[in-house]
Formats: C-alpha cells, structure tokens, sequence
C-alpha cells in the first residue's frame, strides 16, 4: 500500500511535533541541572553557537543625535542581517570594515559606516552578532532600524533582552565595561515609562484606557471560564466582551493607520510653503536651502509648479515644498498651479504659512483671518512666518508682541492635534522672517526643529524610533489577536478565543505594563459574586 | 454534634487511645501492610507501634550532636536553637552515629523507630504525601490523630471542578490516588464547561463521603512499605544542618503526645486547618481544626519557636439540611452526564451505573435571606472581622454585603447514595445557629428544610508558603516539608496535588536523591506551587485555570503524556501499568497524528470526501487529515467514515479518537506558545543562591525590590519576573550581581570567609564555622557551575 509508505515517513517528523506539543519530559526540573538548555528548544537553530530564536536587534549607544550611533544584532539571524544590509559578506569575524549600508528592498542608501562581524560564541551575548557603526543622526538610526526590522526573523530587543542573553551565554562580565549602563538605561522598564510619559498626554492616556479596557474583557471572559456554572455569571457576559473587544479593534486599526511618525522619520516631513501671492514663500524656500532654487520676482503669480528640496534641519529630514501663491487666478495655468498647491497642502505634515507682515493688522483676529484663508488642512501642524519684517516700521513692535504671545486660542482650530501646539502654547507658534536680511532666520529654525521633534519623536529622549517600531509592531500584534477573536465567533471553543484575548493583553502589556493573573482575579472577584 | 475542646494540649489523645480497646475490625490502631517481603531485620516487629517496616533503608546520617547539645526544638538564632533548659520533656536518644545503622537491632526496642519518611496528618494532602512517598519507595509512617478519619471530605462532598479537575489529572498522572477513588465513590458525575473547549473541561463530581472514606483508607491501608499509626505530634527532632543547604537545622524525627519519639528521614507536615484552629459560630468560638476535631497546638508553637512566618486565614463550611424534609420539586434539576467520565487515566469507567447517578437541585436565595443576615451582622464575628479578606466571597454574608438586592445561588448536593445529608453549596454562613434556620426557611424549597448542623468558620494558621522551595521543603528547616492547607491553599484538589509533589520529594531527600519538581509549562501543578513558593498568598488559595499561562498545552486529556512518563522515569512514583499504558497511548498518539497529517488531499478532494464540511479555501492545498480534524465540525469518526482506511482503526479507539482531535484543535495554539514556554524554562533553569541576603548585596536594586525579593526569596529568574513590582532593570541588576558574586567566590573558595553572606549570622563565632561556610561557598561555586546556561 502506497500509503503506509507515506505513514511510515511521516512518522518520526510527527512524532517530533507530538512531543514538542507536549512540554518535553526531559530537561526539566531537577535533571536540568547538568542538560544544556539551550538544546531543549523545539526553535533550535542548526548551531548551538548562533543562538535560538528570534533575532534582536536595539540601537545600543546612547540615545540621541551623536557622532557615530551603534546598532547591535543578536541571534542565528544577524550574519543574514548583516549580509542584506551590505550587499556584500560578513566581513571576517572581529574585523572592522568599511561598507554601504542599504535598504535591502530599495537598495537606498542609507549610509557608510562600519560594520563588525562576531560569530558565536565569542560575542558579548554568545551568540551570532552584528554591529554597524553609523552617522548618529536620528534619520539615519531610524532608516537602519527600520530596514533591520523588516528582515524575516528580527525584531527589536525586548527590554533587558541583550544581557539577558548574554546572561544566558555566561557572558555577562564582558558587559560589566562601561557601556551597560547605557544599554540597561535604553532598555529598562523605567526607560519604557518614560518614553511613554515623553509622549503627548493623550497617547499615555489612550494606551492605558485600552490596556484596561482589553484587561477587563479578558477578566470577564476568564469568569465566564472559570465560574459560570457553578456561579452567577451569565452568558450576558460574552455580549459584552464582544462588544467592547470589537470596538477596542476599531480604535486600534485607526490608531496605527496615523501612526506615522516612523514613518515621518524614514521619508521625511512633507512641509509644505503657502500662503498668498507675492509673501515670499519662494524667498523662504531658498533661504531654506541656501541657494537659488526659486525663481523669485515682485510679480505676483511668478510660482506656478510645485517645488521640492529634501531638506536636513536639526538632524531631521524635511522634504520642504514651494507652492504658487493661494489666490482666485483667472490664467488657467495659475489656476491648475494653485489647484496643485492646494493638493499638495492637503498632504502635508507641516504647513509653513506665510504671510506679508506689512499687510496684515498686528492683531490676533486680523492673524486669524488672514490665516483661515489659506485653508490649512485641519489637524495638520502649522508654523506662521509673518515675512518682511524688515519693511515693517514703527508699528513693528507690536506685531512681535503678538507673535511673541502667539495668537489667540482659536486659532488652534487650523491645528487641531496636540502635536500641533508648539513650545509657545495654544496657537501655531509664529515668527517673524525677514528673507531679504536673513533676520529671524535662526528663531524660525528653531520653531521647525521643535516642530519636526514633535513630529518625529525627540531624539534627545529616549530612544524615539526604537520605541515608537517596538510600539507600532506590538499593537500590530494585538489588533492582529483581537481580529482572530472576533473571526471566532460565538460557536468556538471559548479557551482558544480567551487565548487570543491573552496573547493580545500580552502584546499591550510590552506596552503599557505586564497585567499578570492576579490582576486579572481582582477584576473578576470585584465584578462577580463569586466564591465558595 | 458535640464540639471538642483540646482536653490537654500536652498529647491526651495519643495517650487516651491506649486506653481503649482494641479497634474493630480491620482498623488497628496502627496497620502496616506487610507484603511478603524477606523476613524483616532490623528491629523487632512485635512492639505495638513501634515496629518499622521493612528492613529500613539506609538514612542520610545527620551529624550526631555533641553531650548536651541536644535538640529540643530549635528557635531562630544559634542560641535559641540549642535550649538547655525549658525543656518539656526527657531526653532523647541520641541520633546514631554514620556508620552505626546497622547497630539497629542491638540497639532494639529501646531506639526509636526509624522511617524514611513521617508524614503528619491524613487528609487529602497527607493520603496522598504518604501514598506517593511509599509507592516511590520509602519506608513511610502515617500519623494521624484517627485512623476513622482518613480520607474525610470535611467540607464539601465533591471533587473536581474547573482547574480542580486539571489538578485531579495531574495527580493521578502521577499514580495518586484521589482521582481512582473518586472513581469507585461519585454518586453524580459532570463535567464543566463542556461547551467551552476541552482545555478548559472540569471533571467533577459529587462523591459519597462514607464511600470515599472507606475506599481511601482501603488504598492507605493496603499500600506496600505505608505504616499508618493513630498519634498527636507534639514536637519535631531536630539536629544541626547539613552544611552547603539553606536552613538552620534538619528534622530527624517527631516527638509523639505520649513522649516517645519516630526518627525520620524526612518529615511532611499536612495539618490542615488543625495549627491553632478555632471554629466560629455566631459570637462563640472553639479551638478545633474541624468540628469535633481537636486542634494542633504543640507543632503550632514548634514551628513559631523555629521562626517561620505563620499567617491567619479564614474559610468556612455551609450547614447540612436533612435531605427529606427539603421540596425540590420546584427546584431546577441538574442531571449528572451520561455516560459519566472517569478521573483516572486508569479507569475505564466509573463504578456506578449512569441510571443510578444523583441529581444536584438549584436553589436561590431572596431579599429575606439578606435581611436577616444584615440586622444580625454584631452577632457575626466571624464575618465582621472580614474587613480585608479573601477577595471573592467566602460566605452567603461577605455575598450580600457586597453583591446587594440580588439573588445568590445555592446549589443542593447530595452527600452520598443512601446519606440523608444535603450541602447546600453557596450558604457557608457563621450566623449563630438559630438565626442559619431564619435564613434557610427563607429559601425556595428549603422552607421546611431540617438543619442537621450549623454552617461554622474556620481560621487557622497557615505557614507562609514563600519560605519552600518548589519541591515543598523548607528553607528553615532542612528535610522538613510542607503540603496542603498550611501552605494556604483551599480546597481537596490543591492539597492532593502538593501532598504528591512533597511525598514525592520527602522520598528522595530520605534517599539522598536530588528534587523533583513540576514546571509552570508542565502542569497546573506546577503553577499552583510556583505562585505559592514564589509569591505567597494573603487569600486561600485556589486554582483557577485564568492562572495557567499555558492552558491551551495544559490539559486535562494530556495530564498522563505530560507527567506520567516522568513520574515513572524521574520519581519512580508510577506504577509499572500506568507507565506502560502512557506509553502505549503515546505512541498511539504520535502514530495516528503522523497517520493524519501523512493523508493529503486537495481542497476539491475534501469537499468530496466530507460534503458537509466548509474547507476553507484559502489553505494551500494539499491539506492533510490532520488540518481537517481541526474544523470544529469533524471529528474522528467522520474522518473514518470518508477514509476507514487507514483510519477507522483510530477512530475505534474512542479515548485516542477523542484526544487525536483535541491535539488537532489545539495544536497552532500549542505550537505558537512554544517559545514562550521555552522562555519562562530558561528563565527557571537560572538558579539563584538561596541564601543571598538582598538587603546587603551590592546590587543597584531599589529598596522595595530588595524587600520584595527578601520576603519572597525567589528561587529562579523566572520566579523573580513573575513578583510584582519587580522591574526588568532590577532582574538584570540582581542577575550581574550574582554572576560577578560568583567569580569572586571562585576566588574566595581558598580563603574562607566569615558568614557575612548568610542572613542572621549564624556560624559567625564558631569553631565549625569556617569549614561550613567554605563548604557552603564551595556548594554554590558548583550550583553555578552547573547551572545551565
């Protein structure tokens, strides 16, 4: 029979699975003393020097713009890793060279840097490791991590997951040399909190609203489990663990459809110049760049393309776009210039609104006014740059006075999102600007770089693009189990739908906090009668 | 029923049954299975109560102490440890010296007897500790304060329930024996949750109390090398510690109430509610362990002498109605399953025919119930002192003070086939018994319900669980273990489970073999003594399955694939058929899903084999047997009918046919929780030092996290992780400093160290010392060594 020739060859690979589905009998309890546990692992690799599992990899010096950043990996995963990014082999082992470190989807360059290749063991986690050695700047760190992060088989560390590891190996003295405090400072649940409190307010809030709104339903739904029927928790119960699990999903999608600040980092921030005729918005764009990229003349109307220079402002990259004066043409030219300004606004991520100083009365309501007709999109950050300020004469003092206070509150509705609000306040933050004579040009850098700070996450705190890629990829995770629990339905075994409710508290817990078992008791004990 | 109060403290009741006569019949005072072993050596066998066993085994020797250092009892601190004066009682025999065991016999009646293991207290806890210790091979002793009360369900008449029942399973994975007598005594078997997936089914039942009672007391008293003797322990032997292991002394052995004295290799304490326990009825109280029972108040001082942490804890017990003068015929009927599942892997079925089985009866309280309750609150001790109990509610008093103006279930259990006794479940009250009448004749059904015995509360000391390791034994106290309720755990099941972990240890400490332990990605066991051990508890503890992290791989089918093997292989706790009938349903296993995976077939294929089953299109075709087993429709026998060949021979075996499907459905969850499982083994195979002293390790770890590891002493990383508050920075902290400590001990092994490393001091200042300490070191450097990295 063919088929028990098939049977038969199958058997030892199923046999395997069998008893990887069952804790394994050995190498436990008391006889792992003398086992290497590291052999025990069904997602053993092929070598006991590489390492198990997944891949980490962690931006390991400090945090923040710096001369040379260094990017460590560590896993069966790293010498692949570092292949992809180079192009070219790993160098030999414990040997600095100089490579091109590319996207491995783009191939774009990211940068030049050094690169160090340690095979396991004799590496500072035992295991495989890599490191790149590249220019410290936040666009650059982020384009690595993010290139690293999309390899098959990496993720970026857990925190404290490197010593771990290393810990693991028997390593642990190499790290006792100085740059562990740092890399338990990056790593460490306090880091985490506070990553978390550098984000606005609303975000913190928002992650901890859902951390207990998801804790709750897994609590309710845990009762069900365990006390049903020998208690009064009714079936009402399961409606409303849908109920809330499935709006909590909505929230979820929507949130990581804006989370784009990673996003930000890696492409660049679109800012986008508007503002109306003749302000010197061409003027800005080429101050900007220190160069004539514009044409620029008194004829009103003289911008009709949109114009792009990517842009290095504070170590942020900004893609700053110069766009035809906001007006009603009547010249189908300046009209379909206007029309593509216009889209083009729409999709900014900041928007640099100029006006002439000269023109506008120095008052928060005549500010207001002139701004609305711009129509920025709503919700997107906006920097106002009152322009020839050195053709402003006696009354020019006021006009700073109101710049200085920022303008009135209401002006907030043009920037809705709390990102939006700069250092100064409630309204877009606005400056005065002189093109002519460069007066007002550092204020305004200034204004933009806190601007793109906020946008981007602040490099100087924390570890912004680690944070914000570890954040993005577990709420992934989480939206991802939420959605296998909703596909459930009624109908399927409540222990693999509680399952998936766990593994997506578990996913928010790398967030906002482990939620253990006795958390969860405390919410059933409280919300039931239940008990002896 | 009379309530007893400890007539003498002092041991009156180990004296008092010599005065009676002899037992009826089967039940001797003392019972020892003799099984046709080669003539006993060693003592002689005549001496009621005295005579080991078979020829005792050698003991691990203690250092024998020197003239007049005697151990009566030891205290905290070297000084207390070796009281000269204040001594209750005479002298006792020396330890024998290494080298002296043969001497036993010239040394004859006059020595005290010698096993490898004493268990104190036959409970649930206590059966099942002395049961395992002996099936593993130890010559063990059984005291219990009567032989009548072995195996007493002194609470509720059921076994199982949900997470209750994974425990049962895993208990008689390991060859206990609570789930096969639950399998000859249920009077009404169900299963929970049958609708909500197989990981999380409660196997339950109703048992009959007299029944259970005789068929236990049957396997105790029939189990080889188990000698069962009716005494109080006043009093633990101990002598000075085995260096190189965590403890201030060892227990060689227990002074009985008559003054004499066992010596043990090992000693198991499984008290229960006994340690200065105290009933409450209304405003009244009487020192009992359970009602009519007396309390243990000389091992309560014992242990306080020694210096553990005891805590208080409260549980409470419902009133019994007399079953014919209750009216269910309004009452909501639940029916027991039919046909009934067995707890035991061993059992084929169950001993009663499905037609035979009881009925439980729902009933519900109302409004009167809660107001009677509510104007009687000064009368209710018990439950006005409950300003910071349990969380969840103990009694029908904590249920409508915080769940108001509702109705509380109450369920009637019968207590047995021919018993006229009915428990209501859900009515634990500590109402002075005239008022527990007022609010049953409130109740649909019960209003001209006779009660046969008041409901009462119980609060008892318990030990802190945190001063064991996770094989049970104490950190104080070497050779000296733990099991059951003292360890603040509730319920029959919890207490099973920890009397086999610690019965299983008790014998491989006795024979010098190192511990067995229970993983929390092995079973529900091993959470259950990991949260203990770990993390202590300031509630009864009970099982809840919402506490396993690896449910879905820990389930009630698998118990036996999970721990059968290695109780038979590691503890040698398994019996020979039950290991091989593991085996065999292994490698069924194994072969059948191999068999199903092995049979692939394309998606149009399938939906012509099986027309009623939606494959899911989206699945890369070819899909084997085994992915098809997975949808929630097919099982076994569908499978068979569309290919009986090869698979209508699975499919016959109904158990294999059951669990093949249960491993298919389960098998992606299983297979992602891998690594994690993976992780929290790692993360146990990193061993800690015990006798690190956190407040004085130059760790960076915050104030709080020292007292948090110094109160919980942790004895992995993955216990460590799972204290709360205990942050990721603080477990790498507290990792470096022990690798790097454990450099410097490599170095420091040439030149000793006084004691700074150890808490309280103890060898600081004595001419023994320094050896011990070295040797201490020295044990640690290996640990570590060893450790797997």
């Amino acid at each position: 029979m063919a088929l028990s020739g098939a049977v038969r060859a199958a058997r030892g690979r199923c046999a395997r699975a069998l008893r990887s589905a069952v804790p394994p009998a050995a190498g436990t309890g008391a006889t792992r003393g003398t086992g290497d546990t590291r052999g025990t692992g069904a997602t053993r690799g092929t070598g006991d020097t590489r390492g198990t599992g997944d891949t980490i990899f962690a931006l390991s010096s400090a945090p923040g713009r710096c001369g040379v950043a260094v990017i460590r990996a560590s896993g069966p995963g790293s010498g692949a890793a570092l292949r992809s990014l180079t192009g070219t082999p790993e160098p030999p082992p414990r040997v600095m060279a100089l490579r091109r470190i590319q996207d491995p989807q783009t191939t774009e360059t990211l940068d030049r840097g050094l690169v160090v290749w340690f095979p396991g063991p004799r590496s500072f986690t035992g295991e495989d490791c890599a490191e790149l050695h590249v220019h410290g700047g936040p666009a650059v760190v982020s384009g690595v991590l993010r290139a690293l992060g999309r390899l098959p088989g990496l993720r970026p560390a857990e925190p404290g997951e490197f010593t771990r590891r290393a810990f693991a190996h028997g390593k642990l003295d190499l790290t006792a040399a100085e740059g562990l405090r740092d890399l338990i400072g990056a790593e460490t649940e306090a880091q985490r909190r506070q990553a978390l409190r550098q984000m606005e307010g609303d975000l913190g809030r928002l992650y901890q609203r859902w951390s207990h709104s998801l804790t709750q339903a897994l609590a309710h739904l845990e009762a069900y489990i365990d006390f049903s029927e020998d208690d009064n928790v009714e079936e009402e119960v399961l409606t409303q663990v849908r109920v809330t699990v499935q709006a909590l999903l909505q929230e979820l999608r929507g949130h990581l459809r804006d989370g784009r600040r990673g996003e930000l980092l890696r492409g660049g921030v679109r800012a986008v110049i508007a503002g109306p005729p003749n302000v010197g918005k061409s003027s800005l764009l080429n101050l900007l760049c220190r160069r004539p990229a514009a044409i620029v003349s008194p004829t009103a109307g003289t911008t009709r393309d949109v114009l792009e220079v990517a842009l290095d402002i504070g170590g942020y990259p900004l893609v700053l776009s110069d766009t035809a004066g906001l007006r009603q043409a009547t010249d189908p030219v300046e009209r379909e210039g206007v029309a593509r300004a216009r889209a083009r606004l729409c999709q900014a991520d900041l928007v640099l609104a100029v006006l002439d100083a000269t023109s506008v009365p120095p008052t928060p309501v005549a500010l207001e006014a002139a701004l609305a007709v711009l129509e920025p999109p709503p919700g997107t950050p906006c920097v106002l740059v009152l322009n020839k300020a050195d053709l402003l004469g006696g009354h020019g003092g006021s006009l700073s006075a109101t710049s200085a206070q920022g303008p009135p509150a209401t002006l907030l509705s043009c920037g809705g999102s709390p990102s939006a609000t700069g250092a100064q306040g409630q309204g877009p933050p606005a400056t005065l600007l002189s093109c002519k004579t460069g007066e007002g040009l550092e204020a305004l850098l200034e204004l933009l770089t806190q601007q793109l700070a906020q946008l981007c996450g602040d490099p100087l705190l924390g570890s912004p693009s680690l944070t914000q890629s570890r954040h993005s990829r577990h709420l992934g995770a989480c939206a991802a189990a939420l959605e296998r629990f909703g596909d459930l339905g009624d109908s399927g075994d409540l222990a693999v739908a509680a399952e998936q409710l766990r593994v997506a508290r578990r996913e928010l817990g790398r967030i906002t906090g482990h939620v253990g078992a006795e958390d969860v008791l405390d919410i059933i004990f409280r919300d039931f009668c239940v008990g002896k | 029923m009379k309530l007893l109060s400890p007539s003498n403290p002092t041991g009156a009741f180990s004296r008092s049954w010599r005065l009676r006569p002899p037992a009826r019949g089967a039940r001797t005072r003392e019972h020892r299975y003799r099984p046709a072993f080669p003539a006993a050596r060693g003592a002689g066998t005549g001496g009621r109560g005295e005579a080991p066993g078979p020829p005792a085994p050698p003991l691990p020797q203690a250092p024998p102490l020197a003239p007049g250092r005697r151990s009566r009892g030891g205290a905290p601190g070297p000084a207390a440890m070796f009281l000269r004066s204040g001594c209750r009682r005479l002298p006792l025999p020396l330890a024998p010296r290494p080298g002296h065991r043969r001497a036993g016999s010239e040394v004859g009646a006059a020595a005290a007897p010698r096993y490898e293991v004493v268990v104190i207290g036959g409970g649930h806890a206590g059966t099942e500790a002395a049961a395992a210790a002996a099936r593993g091979g130890a010559c063990t002793l059984l005291l219990t304060h009567r032989i009548g009360t072995i195996g007493e369900m002194s609470c509720n008449p059921s076994f199982g329930g949900i997470g209750k029942g994974h425990l049962m399973r895993e208990v008689d994975a390991l060859d206990g024996l609570c789930g096969r007598v639950c399998d000859r005594s249920g009077v009404h078997y169900k299963v929970l949750n049958r609708c909500k997936g197989p990981a999380v089914w409660g196997l339950r039942a109703q048992i009959d109390r007299g029944l259970y009672k005789e068929n236990m007391q049957k396997e105790i008293l029939n189990t080889p090398l188990l000698t069962v003797r009716e005494a109080s322990v006043e009093d633990l032997l101990l002598t000075e510690p085995e260096p190189g292991r965590p403890g201030k002394c060892q227990v060689t052995g227990v002074v009985l109430g008559d003054g004499s004295a066992v010596r043990a290799g090992s000693v198991i304490l499984t008290t229960g509610t006994f340690l200065r326990g105290v009933i409450h009825i209304g405003l009244e109280t009487h020192p009992a362990g359970r009602l009519g029972d007396q309390p243990a108040i000389g091992l309560a001082h014992t242990l306080e002498r020694l210096g553990f942490a005891v805590g208080r804890l409260k549980t409470g017990t419902p009133p019994r109605l007399a079953k014919d003068t209750i009216d269910f015929s309004g009452l909501e009927e639940r029916a027991a399953d039919n046909p009934p599942v067995p707890f035991s892997f061993l059992s084929e079925a169950v001993w009663i025919k499905p037609e035979d089985q009881l009925s439980c009866y729902l009933t519900r309280t109302n409004l009167k119930a809660q107001q009677i309750i509510r104007d009687n609150l000064h009368l209710n001790n018990h439950v006005r002192e409950t300003t910071r109990g349990p969380r969840y509610c103990p009694s029908l008093e904590s249920k409508v003070l915080r769940f108001p103006d509702r109705e509380h279930q109450v369920w009637l259990e019968p207590e047995g086939l021919d018993s006229n006794v009915i428990y209501p479940q859900g009515m634990s009250m500590t109402l002075p018994p005239e008022l527990q009448e007022q609010v049953i004749k409130s109740v649909p059904g019960l209003e001209k319900a006779k009660m046969l015995q008041p409901g009462y509360g119980v609060q008892y000391d318990f030990l802190d669980p945190r001063q064991l390791t996770t094989s049970l034994e104490s950190r104080l106290v070497q050779r000296l273990f733990f099991a059951g309720q003292i360890n603040g755990t509730t319920g029959y099941e919890e207490a099973a489970a920890q009397g086999v972990i610690a019965g299983i240890n008790a014998c491989r400490r006795a024979q010098g073999k190192p511990p067995f332990t229970v993983s929390r990605t092995e079973g529900y066991v091993g959470v259950l003594i990991d949260d203990l051990t770990a993390l202590g508890t300031s509630e009864p503890y009970r099982m809840f399955t919402s506490r396993v992290e690896f449910r879905m791989a820990l389930r009630p089918d698998n118990a036996d694939a999970r721990l059968t093997h290695r109780g038979f292989e590691e503890a040698g706790c398994v019996s020979q058929q039950r290991y091989e009938q593991a085996v065999k349903m292994r490698a069924a296993l194994e072969d059948g899903i191999a068999t199903l995976k092995s049979l692939q077939f394309s998606i149009p294929r399938w939906s012509q084999l099986l027309p009623g089953v939606p494959i899911s299109s989206n699945r890369r075709s070819p899909v084997s047997a085994f992915d098809v087993l997975q949808y929630q429709d097919v099982n076994m026998e569908i499978l068979a009918k569309a290919i009986p060949e090869p698979l209508g021979k699975l499919a016959q075996w109904r158990e294999l046919a059951e669990r093949l499907k249960i491993e298919a459905a389960y098998e992606w969850c299983v297979v992602s929780q891998q690594q994690e499982m993976e992780e929290v083994r790692r993360d146990e195979a990193l061993q800690l030092p015990d006798d690190l002293d956190y407040f004085a390790i130059d760790a960076s770890l915050s104030a709080e996290v020292r007292e948090k590891l110094d109160a919980n002493r942790p004895q992995t990383i993955g216990a460590v992780s799972r204290i709360p508050g205990v942050t990721p920075a603080a477990i790498v902290n507290l990792l470096r400093f022990v690798k790097t400590n454990h450099r410097k001990t490599e170095k420091l092994k040439a030149v000793p160290q006084s004691g700074e490393y150890f808490p309280g001091k103890m060898y600081s200042g004595k001419a023994t010392s320094q050896r011990q300490v070295s040797a201490e070191f020295s044990e640690e450097e290996t640990k570590f060594v060893k450790t797997p990295l």
